[in-house]
């Protein structure tokens, strides 16, 4: 813009308000009432849903954390196992599979959920011989890890 | 299961199942979670809240539920309408009296699939074991 005197300058205003507005509106734009059409209701709207999206990315970890959990803990019952026991036993025999991918193989692989369940019952009851037993026969197979870091 | 359609296996994988527990000198608390847990459908590996993935669950003999200890006299069931006056407290034996006996219709039971196992096993009465098990029992005086 081309301003002729200094006065004229000082007192104008910004030129692009319109897509400035337009901007703040576009993430309004699914609310409910005249947020999504009003500028001063749209500001504060606005403002609170970026933040409830900001709290939401740490309460989606964990969401997603504990439905894994219960998936992986509906899937050991149906093996006559517990999910406590399930995953320290897969951590004494260290198969390190996180709870997603768990929970993946619990419902798109049934059989190899089905073996790791297996192995972590192994890994248990040597636990039990180890502990309640003599101490002359050696220890398992599952007992002797062979990488750890 | 590699040739069903992803309709077909949509449609198999969240079938309801019917279940069927007996009640039958069972304690019910036990009895009661076994039922809420397939009802609310944790016990599949599919479960989500929002997903209907829930099954049914018919309880039978329910006149015959075992609480333990002295439940049936000291515990209370409370409830309260919202008004003044309306606080009822009701021991567990009189809220059993009011439980009315049922008949497991023919259709319920053509649809079972499955029939869970009971959470304690039923003791024998006395008149169930035979003359020899009585015999053999050690008796400490004649």
């Amino acid at each position: 813009m081309v301003f002729l005197t200094l006065s004229c300058l000082i007192r104008s205003r910004g030129p692009d308000r319109y897509w400035k507005v337009q901007e703040l509106l576009k993430n309004a734009r699914h609310f409910r009432g005249r947020k999504n059409r009003c500028y001063t209701l749209a500001v504060r709207a606005v403002r609170r849903a970026f933040v409830y999206a900001t709290k939401g990315r740490v309460l989606k970890r964990h969401n997603m954390r504990t439905l894994w959990i219960s998936r992986i803990a509906a899937a050991t019952r149906e093996h006559n196992m517990k999910y406590p026991t399930l995953i320290h036993n897969l951590g004494k025999t260290s198969i390190e599979l996180n709870r997603r991918m768990l929970s993946e193989l619990a419902i798109t692989e049934p059989r190899t959920f089905l073996s790791l369940a297996k192995v972590a019952q192994a890994r248990r009851e040597e636990g039990f011989r180890a502990a309640l037993g003599d101490g002359k026969e050696p220890a398992g197979v599952f007992s002797r890890v062979v990488v750890t870091h | 299961m590699s040739n069903f359609s992803r309709s077909a296996q949509q449609w198999a994988t969240f079938a309801r199942s019917w279940f069927l527990i007996d009640a039958r000198m069972q304690p019910p608390g036990k009895i009661a979670t076994m039922c809420a847990v397939r009802l609310k459908g944790k016990h599949k590996p599919i479960y989500h809240a929002l997903s209907d993935c829930g099954d049914h669950v018919v309880v039978m003999n329910t006149r015959h539920i075992a609480f333990s200890g002295n439940k049936w006299e000291q515990k209370v069931y409370s409830s309260h309408g919202g008004y003044p006056g309306t606080f009822k407290q009701v021991t567990a034996a009189q809220l059993h009296h009011k439980d009315p006996k049922a008949e497991l219709p023919e259709d319920i039971l053509a649809n079972l699939t499955e029939e869970l196992p009971q959470p304690r096993d039923i003791p024998r009465t006395l008149s169930q074991y035979t003359q020899e098990e009585k015999d053999a029992f050690p008796r400490l005086w004649t």
